[in-house]
């Protein structure tokens, strides 16, 4: 966890060297404490980490081999979905789409393999291509037409989730690819126990350097912060905008191919997939990205994911009632913000580096 | 401010035959011809009409809202003009974008500013000229870091701290920084959409000092929108002013002095009052 925090960060991070000059350079107790609190993602690290140690001490089953695989599926794919909502968000924007971008995926993918015969993978690729269409004309709506990105992807969330139940006519079907035995497509589409999250570590990596080290990433920051003075420098508004809705489409789609492939069934629930898109647009919030734009972090929004992991699986190891979950959920996140908004504001009163 | 149809009246501009220009075409740089732009119902320039030449500081005056961001905004391609042409080093001049009017060497600072108050200092000096590792698209802030020092301290303004956000620096910093960025951009013209405004007098005579001091090198004209008419006599060469979008006065500073200036104002103003209460 610490070795993601220390990529985002923006100085070089201590390389602990051996010898005297290991003592010179490292930093006292509370100068780590300091250190880690202002990063961006510091107050969620240690709320994350006080959540693990938490149910550790509480239920015996918390901290083992065979949790971790549990625990997976209840992070991975929302890092991923959060990753590309992060970039949307950083523009000030949101993208409710993704929801029916995740349902509308997998369907797809199913009639283009079977109705048309498409391969596996020629098919997983058209659908991504065809998702990300769909991003674009997201971008189109609020960057070029000017519609308040809730509203224009609320309307194509409903739009395309309608058009999910249409195509499958709201039955279920068994996925391309995804039925045991599993072949190498299904073992690296999702089916594969890692799968997932070597997918979401990959893409966590990628798109953190895209966002700190690349113009795009810079031009996204600056959109956020200063619409029309980025517009005056020069900054092709537009363009990044859309850029980042395809993005977003893109990261939803793949996740939903995903999960169809891990559970074997393309399932056409736009209630599940609702919630699965507020939990992501939660992980990115909770792993330090503003609602309002300006500032977001892809390696926060993979710790917010994990966050919301731990809590779901502790609670459950704990036996709590499975009608409670979504309530301590709540809470949990209320309590997370809280202590994220007071951590910032002590960030922004000290930390020299943003 | 904006009078219904003045007793002047709108000249319809386009191919109007080149005798309302000033006549001095050899040595300039820059010269704007007719042009007319508006906002809906509002006229913001009516038949605007300025050339600017190699090396020289013009000063900008007029009311608010008479139109002087406007055509700083026409001249960086920002905005395009609704009729009217301009030339520049005697060539047709019709930039397509912010970026194309830069890579024809003219760069501007806004009243806004445009910073990113969520960037470093830095980045904001080199956005849209960013340094990369060529050929992988990273960004090499190292080398932004080492030319933005380099940069800044040409041009004597001192930022203690470049990689801090612009968003902690105070408005005269941030001031700096925004013309710092245009002074680095190597541009032959440069557009200064009053610089002096939400800064205190050091940090202004700061600014004057520095364009002061590009004049000397000689090297760049500069268009600056000022408000204060001590510091227009002090600094430019010659001073335009823009009344009901046409220019109402174009001077060499020494033939002209603030009471002047302050005359002209003065009488568009019981004008403008007359027509309102007739």
């Amino acid at each position: 966890m610490a070795s993601v925090a220390g990529g985002s960060a923006a100085e070089t991070p201590p390389a602990a060297p051996a010898g005297p000059e290991r003592a010179l350079r490292v930093p006292s107790r509370r100068q780590l404490l300091e250190r880690v609190i202002s990063l961006r993602e510091g107050s969620i690290i240690v709320v994350t980490i006080v959540t693990a140690i938490y149910f550790s001490a509480n239920t015996s089953s918390f901290f083992t081999g065979a949790n971790f695989e549990t625990l997976l599926p209840y992070f991975a794919p929302f890092a991923i979905l959060a990753a590309g909502e992060v970039f949307v968000m950083i523009l000030g924007e949101i993208d409710l789409s993704i929801g029916a971008m995740y349902l509308f995926a997998p369907i797809l993918f199913y009639k283009l393999n079977t109705s048309i015969g498409l391969g596996l993978v020629p098919g997983v690729i058209v659908t991504l291509l065809l998702c990300m269409c769909v991003g674009a004309l997201n971008g189109f709506f609020v960057a070029v037409v000017g519609i308040n990105s809730f509203v224009a992807t609320l309307a194509m969330l409903f739009t395309f989730e309608g058009l999910a139940l249409i195509i499958s006519k709201g039955t279920p079907v068994a996925t391309p690819g995804g039925q045991p035995p599993l072949g190498t497509f299904g073992k690296v589409f999702g089916g594969g126990t890692y799968s997932e999250i070597i997918w979401a570590g990959a893409i966590v990596v990628i798109l953190q350097v895209v966002l700190t080290f690349t113009r795009w990433g810079l031009y996204t920051v600056a959109i956020g912060s200063n619409k029309l003075g980025a517009a005056e420098a020069g900054v092709q508004v537009k363009l990044v905008m859309i850029r980042n809705f395809m993005l977003c489409s893109l990261t939803a789609a793949l996740v939903g191919i995903f999960e169809a492939v891990r559970s074997a069934t393309v399932q056409p629930d736009p209630a599940g997939a609702n919630e699965i898109l507020f939990l992501a647009v939660a992980a990115g919030v909770i792993g330090g990205t503003l609602l309002t734009g300006g500032s977001g972090t892809v390696a926060g929004a993979l710790i917010g994911a994990l966050f919301l992991g731990i809590l779901k699986d502790g609670l459950i190891l704990q036996g709590v009632n499975a009608n409670y979950l979504l309530f301590y959920t709540g809470l949990a996140v209320i309590v997370a913000m809280s202590a994220n908004v007071y951590v910032g504001r002590a960030r922004r009163g000290h930390s020299g580096s943003g | 401010m904006v009078d219904p149809a003045g007793p002047k009246g709108a000249v319809p501009a386009a191919e109007a035959p080149d005798v309302v220009a000033p006549a001095s075409a050899p040595d300039d740089v820059l010269r704007v011809e007719h042009i007319a732009k508006r906002f809906g119902p509002v006229t913001a320039l009516r038949d605007v009409n300025l050339h600017l030449k190699k090396g020289e500081v013009l000063g900008l005056l007029g009311d608010n809202g008479a139109g002087k961001s406007t055509l700083i905004k026409i001249i960086s391609g920002f905005q395009k003009q609704d009729s009217g042409n301009m030339l520049l080093h005697g060539q047709p001049y019709a930039p397509k974008s912010v970026d194309d009017a830069r890579a024809k060497g003219i760069d501007t600072v806004y009243q806004d500013l445009a910073l990113i108050d969520e960037l470093s200092v830095f980045h904001n000096l080199f956005l849209r000229r960013e340094r990369v590792f060529k050929p992988l698209p990273l960004l090499n802030n190292r080398q932004m870091k080492r030319e933005a020092r380099t940069a800044l301290d040409e041009i004597g303004i001192n930022i203690p701290q470049i990689g801090v956000a612009v968003a902690r620096l105070s408005g005269g910093q941030r001031q700096a920084i925004a013309v710092a960025r245009t002074v680095n951009s190597d541009a032959g013209i440069i557009l200064l959409d009053e610089p002096l405004a939400a800064m205190g007098a050091k940090e202004g005579a700061q600014i004057l000092d520095l364009v002061a001091r590009l004049k000397a090198e000689g090297n760049v004209s500069i268009i600056m929108i000022l408000h204060n008419y001590v510091h227009v006599l002090q600094a430019c060469d010659r001073v335009s002013m823009i009344q009901d979008g046409v220019i109402a006065l174009d001077k060499p500073t020494a033939e002209t002095s603030v009471q002047e200036l302050t005359e002209i104002v003065v009488n568009e103003y019981r004008r403008a009052r007359l027509e309102s209460q007739a």
